[in-house]
């Protein structure tokens, strides 16, 4: 159904990071927001993509936001850092949804809830660390990447979930020898991320056990929040709700946490 | 969201939370008119991977269980669920729980038909005394052996000898029960217990779909389990001698065990004996007896003196299955499936050991039977993406097989329906040694297709 050699031919493809952005990323990394946000006003998708993000009802601002040096501002290192990982995973976007019944918008919308979430989540476990803070932006590229592999193969796999119910990560896994959390390591990896950031994307499945304590922590409360998510109802019509496979029993002692913090 | 069906049992898989707000979500209109025409004795949703849910949530379940039983006469209910959801699950409906609570898929299986002939000894308690004899009766017409603890002393001190048992049932209720005929499998004979007064019901009650199944895979002897009758009247008559008749067709036999013709008019019996059923005072007097077993196809199909021939309808076909088999395979393994050769000839093996089979019958606009015979190794890559673990045993490789077939079944199905054929497909059914599939197929004309994959060669045999 789906070969190593197309999972390679995939990841081979991946756009590299424009060089504005690049450029952008780099300063914002060193908490130089006037520059980041010098380097960013060039790009005017960029631009948009921020004025749309920033203006979004999840981050409650009453008047249009528009300026990016603003926008920066606003958000501070960390979310700018975590605001320039989203945009790049909006180029990998598909032309037209095929395998999830996802728009665009709704898409952005569960990267903005995702971070200000995450945000929260940290904010609640006292860490302060913008590495960790990225991470959560590339997580939705396991719906990105679910979605460019397995659009072509939807009917296929109907049929092998009528009989068993497989997720679209464990298929992968079992065809390919990746999931789709390496697959966007992999991608975070093309993109210069961390190490710190591209480990948290990899433990965030919740299937490995080998993880140190801190990591660990932060995969439950990772692996909570995208179930937390996908459990809304335009998700769940999406299909979001079963393409990858919840690991229950990895979250249940945060579980009462979770519900404090997010709910 | 769609229900996965494994045998007779179909499960919806939620994952996450579920309240009043997205559980709409999960169905759409296209799922619950799929869900309405499952072929199913058994619709069940599973709280394993649910982390939260209400009572809101569970309505919208609820709703639709209650659509499909009503509808189908299946059970209906929850399952996959630890004991503080039973708990909580008792709480939203109290007493008036009306759809059934398993505690895990594997205990919900010990409560439906199957092919299988395995009667398993389980552990049983339930504090109320008339749930704890209506699932001992239910268990034991499912022809497995129940030990019912009396007491939560009892039942406590008995668990822990948890290795004497298939399971431990516990925080587990049956809901609207009994509306269909248990149904289980004795060596090649199906046993279906019957109770009360028989009247025209026993038509809605009979799963008719399980039966034609049955007879479709190759079961030749059916036993109906009639201690309990009291009774049945014409309307019920009927019912059996049509089954009688269309059981003819096959050459398989029906037989009745343990009737009384007390309340019963003696000239039915002579009616029923006319159709062909024949009557026996106890079940021993069939399944102890080798020879009468054999006489009567419970011995296997060797019997079978009637062939069905090989049609046009079928040949034209042919393309159509071999298709499905070697895309699944293709699908399942991305390794290519080369065809050598295909002849008109009864199921020849060249090496018998070390191979597993299994097989599923059609039925509708064509009928028929396909089988598949493949080494155990291929068995084993063909199904690893549905076992994912490299360390198996061979009931799990034969389960997974299973699983396969029933994905060619499928496909075979989708591709027949593009040229306006309709088609049902059976329960499929495996083979952990292949003289038993020859007790069914060895007299068997069909097209045979020797196929080779990665260097193996397995054997596809299409027949009716």
């Amino acid at each position: 159904m789906i070969t190593p050699e197309e999972v390679a031919f995939y990841i081979q493809n991946i756009p590299p990071t424009p060089s504005v952005v690049q450029q952008a990323l780099a300063y914002a990394r060193e908490g130089d927001l006037i520059k980041a946000a010098k380097y960013a006003q060039e790009d005017p998708a960029l631009r948009l993509y921020l004025k749309t993000l920033l203006n979004r009802p999840i981050y409650g601002f009453k008047n249009e936001v528009s300026d990016v040096s603003q926008i920066f501002g606003i958000l501070g290192v960390a979310a700018t850092q975590q605001t320039l990982y989203h945009y790049l995973l909006s180029l990998l976007l598909p032309k037209k949804w095929e395998l999830f019944a996802l728009t665009n918008h709704q898409f952005y919308d569960l990267q903005a809830s995702l971070g200000k979430r995450w945000e929260t989540i940290l904010d609640h476990l006292k860490i302060d660390d913008k590495e960790i803070h990225s991470a959560i932006a590339l997580i939705p590229a396991t719906i990105i990447v679910c979605e460019a592999l397995f659009a072509s193969k939807k009917k296929e796999v109907e049929q092998l979930r009528s009989i068993k119910a497989l997720d679209y990560n464990t298929i992968l896994k079992r065809l390919s020898g990746y999931d789709l959390f390496d697959l966007a390591a992999q991608i975070g990896q093309m993109w210069e991320m961390s190490e710190k950031t591209i480990s948290l994307i990899r433990s965030a499945s919740g299937v490995h056990n080998e993880l140190f304590a801190e990591q660990k922590v932060l995969a439950q409360w990772i692996h909570l929040l995208l179930f937390y998510q996908f459990s809304q109802s335009t998700y769940v019509s999406a299909g979001l709700n079963e393409f990858i496979d919840f690991q229950i029993d990895f979250v249940q002692d945060i579980y009462d946490s979770f519900c404090q913090v997010v709910q | 969201m769609r229900a996965v069906v494994k045998g007779r049992i179909g499960v919806f898989h939620l994952q996450g939370f579920l309240d009043g707000n997205n559980a709409p979500s999960f169905l759409t209109l296209e799922d619950i008119r799929a869900t309405e025409s499952l072929n199913v004795d058994m619709l069940l949703v599973s709280l394993k991977k649910v982390i939260f849910f209400n009572k809101n949530g569970l309505d919208v379940f609820v709703k639709l269980l209650t659509k499909v039983r009503n509808l189908k006469h299946i059970v209906v209910g929850f399952c996959d669920y630890d004991h503080t959801k039973f708990q909580a699950i008792n709480s939203f409906y109290g007493h008036d729980i009306n759809f059934s609570l398993f505690k895990s898929e594997k205990i919900a299986e010990l409560f439906v038909a199957t092919n299988k002939n395995d009667s398993k000894t389980v552990l049983l308690y339930n504090a109320d005394p008339s749930q704890r004899s209506a699932m001992a009766i239910e268990l034991f017409d499912y022809g497995h052996n129940p030990v019912i603890a009396q007491s939560l002393s009892e039942f406590e001190t008995k668990k822990k000898t948890t290795d004497l048992y298939y399971a431990i049932i516990e925080d587990t209720h049956l809901g609207f029960f009994g509306q269909k005929v248990a149904t289980r499998v004795t060596g090649n004979a199906v046993i279906y217990t019957i109770s009360n007064f028989l009247d025209a019901e026993i038509a809605e009650t009979f799963n008719i779909t399980y039966h034609n199944n049955s007879l479709n895979v190759g079961f030749r002897l059916f036993i109906f389990d009639a201690y309990k009758v009291i009774s049945m009247n014409i309307h019920a008559l009927n019912f059996f001698t049509k089954l009688a008749s269309s059981a003819a067709e096959y050459n398989a036999t029906i037989c009745f065990v343990g009737l009384t013709f007390e309340k019963t008019p003696e000239i039915f019996k002579n009616d029923l004996e006319d159709a062909g059923i024949m009557f026996f005072e106890t079940m021993d007097n069939i399944l102890k007896n080798k020879e009468l077993l054999q006489e009567l196809g419970g011995g296997g199909g060797a019997t079978v003196k009637q062939h069905r021939a090989l049609n046009k309808g079928l040949i034209n076909e042919l393309s159509h299955f071999i298709d499905a088999t070697v895309s699944t395979l293709n699908m399942m393994t991305n390794a290519q499936a080369t065809k050598n050769s295909l002849n008109i000839q009864t199921l020849t093996i060249a090496n018998p050991a070390d191979q597993f089979a299994s097989s599923i019958g059609f039925y509708g606009d064509i009928d028929g039977l396909i089988i598949l015979v493949f080494p155990k190794a291929i068995a084993k890559k063909a199904c690893e993406l549905l076992i994912g673990e490299s360390n198996v045993t061979d009931e799990e490789v034969l389960d997974s097989l299973a699983e396969f077939v029933n994905i060619i079944g499928g496909r075979a199905k989708v591709l027949l329906s593009e040229n306006k054929k309709r088609l049902d497909i059976t329960l499929p059914r495996t083979y952990s040694d292949i003289a038993t599939l020859m007790e069914i197929a060895q007299t068997k004309k069909g097209v045979q297709v020797d196929l080779s994959f990665e260097g193996q060669n397995f054997i596809f045999f299409l027949t009716r």
